[in-house]
Order: structure tokens, then C-alpha cells, then sequence
């Protein structure tokens, strides 16, 4: 369980933000978490309220939107799905593709006032 | 009701460190300083493997060390014991060190008149690859207890790391370390990376390693003029 160690990097880039944009109040927090990277969203979810507890982003809601770990395949050209496939092309079988996404770990939006 | 709104961020979590490591890498080019970020899991022979390159390169360049754990100051009293400049940076539970954290341990440490400083992260194969500490190089230690297949496991710290010292080939004849399979697995994860077989205990093959880090030195010091 190191998720508690990035959402506390997640507090910190949103405490700036809360400063530059001179907002008061925040409602939600939304995070796009790609299906490959190394953060699991159940156990970032269970340590949100400790990472954010005394911040701006205390008693506030966190959404969390996962994104797929896409592959192209570089032999013919198919869009598939990394994880559900296990690496490989499902039209060709090669393990050859240029990744189209899925490591991301992104502040997508924050809502507030 | 207050007037919430949604405000478009889009922002990597990991872009304020990113830039802040970029940040302190210029800082230590000023400076001359060369800064080798060692990681590997709990055990694999970190402080084993820096007492002797240290003991080995102290004559060449003038060296310091940043020992950082969760708690204890064990590495540091090691470490100490070969004349190194050492501080050990005590990283409050938390499982990595980040830019800001390596900044204050080198404020702590104090860059004056050193060549080269080792930053032996915290042991985990995780988070430190997540963490861009700033350091002008990473290298990392996988000893052969461990399994040939932690490329596979770890990608990431495998990817980010310009060298891999397989660590305990002393100890190869009882485990099923497959070197060449080992190897592969981090060559097609990062093809650029330096592979050293090693026994920091016994001193097999960590002449290679000394000369690729000499070589590494030299070539960053003339690079800026120093």
C-alpha cells in the first residue's frame, strides 16, 4: 500500500491550486487513475479521508474515473485492450503495440468556489 | 447553496515533483556534484554495496551519503565507518524520498567540496520509481535471492534506472537465478541499461561497476567544466 504516500503529493498540488485560483471552498475532488499505473483505486480511495484530514481537501468528495490501458497493435493496427488480453493483440497474437494510455495518474477536475 | 463550479485541472500528480527534480539537477550541475540515486528492495545490499565503492573510489573523488529510511540510524553508522560524509534522513514513515526531501538532506549534508554523493533511497521497488528525486543518475540493486523475474514485476524501477547491479552471484549455485533471462527481461523493458553481476561481500565483478561510475563522474565533471 503505497497510495498513501502519492495522495499526500495529490493534497499538496491541490493546496496550490486551492492558493493560485484563490478559492474558499471545495466540494469535489476528481482523479483519473489509468488501469496500468501502480495505484489501485480501492486503496486510494480508503486512505483519502487520513491524507486529506486538516487540509482544504478535508470532508470533501473523491471520484475516481479509471482509464483503460489501451495497446495499438504496431502489426495490424488494432486498438485493444492491454489487461483483458494479456498483452496481446487479439486480432494477430503479437506482443508487439505501442501503448496508447493507461499509466496516468491525473487531477482531472476539482469543483469548487 | 455555494456556487460550485468545475474547474478543468488535468495536471500529472507527479508534475510538480517532476519539475522540482528537474529544478535540483540543474541546481547540482552548478554545483559539480554528481548524485547517484541507489535503490533495490529491503536487503538487497545497499549499504553493502556503497561501504565498498566507497572505500574503493574515496582516493578519486570526494564523496558524501545520504541514508535515508523510515527509521534507525543502522546504515548511517555503517556508513560512517569508511570516512564518507554521511547524514541520515529519517523520511517520517513515508515509503520514498521526493525532490524537496533530497534537497534537504543535501542542505543537511552540505554540498561543499564533494564529487559525488550516493542517495541510498528507501528499500522498495515501488514508490522510489515513481519519484523523480532529482539525482543525475539511477541505479539499482537486484540480488539474486530475490528472483529473475522482478523485471517483470517491478517494470517501472527497471525502466527508469541506468544501471542494475545483480547483487549475491556468490549465492547463485543455491538459488535459480537465471541471469541471461534476467537480463533480457531488463534489456527489453530499457535497452539502454547497464547490467553489473556482482558479490558486493566478495568483490566479484564490482570492478566493472567502479569504472563505469568513475567513467560517469569524469564524464559529467568535464561536461561542465569542472
Amino acid at each position: 500500500m503505497h497510495e498513501l504516500g502519492v495522495v499526500l503529493e495529490v493534497v499538496k498540488t491541490v493546496e496550490k491550486i486551492y492558493e493560485e485560483r484563490h478559492l474558499s471552498k471545495i466540494d469535489t475532488l476528481v482523479l483519473q487513475i489509468g488501469e496500468l499505473s501502480s495505484m489501485i483505486p480501492k486503496y486510494v480511495e480508503a486512505c483519502y479521508p487520513a491524507a486529506v484530514d486538516g487540509t482544504v481537501l478535508e470532508n470533501t468528495h473523491l471520484v475516481i474515473e479509471v482509464l483503460p490501458g489501451n495497446g495499438f497493435c504496431t502489426s495490424c493496427k488494432k486498438v485493444f485492450n492491454v489487461l483483458q488480453n494479456k498483452g496481446k493483440c487479439p486480432c494477430c497474437g503479437t506482443n508487439k503495440f505501442d501503448l496508447l494510455g493507461g499509466r496516468e495518474f491525473f487531477i482531472k477536475e476539482i469543483v469548487a468556489c | 447553496m455555494e456556487n460550485f463550479k468545475i474547474l478543468n485541472i488535468k495536471q500529472s500528480v507527479f508534475e510538480n515533483n517532476d519539475r522540482d527534480a528537474d529544478k535540483l539537477r540543474e541546481e547540482l550541475k552548478g554545483k559539480g556534484v554528481y548524485l547517484l540515486n541507489l535503490m533495490s528492495s529491503p536487503g538487497a545490499g545497499k549499504t553493502t554495496t556503497l561501504t565498498k565503492t566507497i572505500n574503493a573510489l574515496k582516493d578519486d573523488f570526494r564523496i558524501g551519503v545520504m541514508e535515508a529510511d523510515i527509521d534507525s540510524d543502522v546504515d548511517a553508522r555503517t556508513i560512517s565507518q569508511t570516512g564518507a560524509r554521511v547524514i541520515q534522513l529519517h523520511t517520517g514513515g513515508m515509503c520514498h524520498l521526493d525532490a524537496d526531501m533530497t534537497r534537504q538532506g543535501l542542505y543537511g549534508l552540505s554540498t561543499d567540496e564533494l564529487d559525488l554523493i550516493f542517495l541510498e533511497n528507501v528499500g522498495n521497488l515501488v514508490c522510489p520509481a515513481e519519484f523523480d528525486t532529482g539525482a543525475t543518475k539511477n541505479a539499482m540493486i537486484l540480488s539474486v535471492p530475490e528472483g529473475d523475474d522482478k523485471p517483470l514485476k517491478y517494470p517501472l524501477m527497471f525502466t527508469i534506472c541506468d544501471a542494475l547491479l545483480i547483487n549475491k552471484i556468490d549465492a547463485a549455485p543455491f538459488f535459480n537465478f537465471d541471469f541471461e533471462a534476467c537480463a533480457a527481461r531488463a534489456k527489453k523493458l530499457n535497452p539502454n541499461i547497464k547490467i553489473f553481476p556482482v558479490s558486493a561481500k566478495t568483490g566479484e565483478g564490482m570492478e566493472a561497476f567502479y569504472a563505469w561510475l568513475r567513467g560517469e563522474v569524469s564524464q559529467y565533471r568535464a561536461a561542465i567544466g569542472k
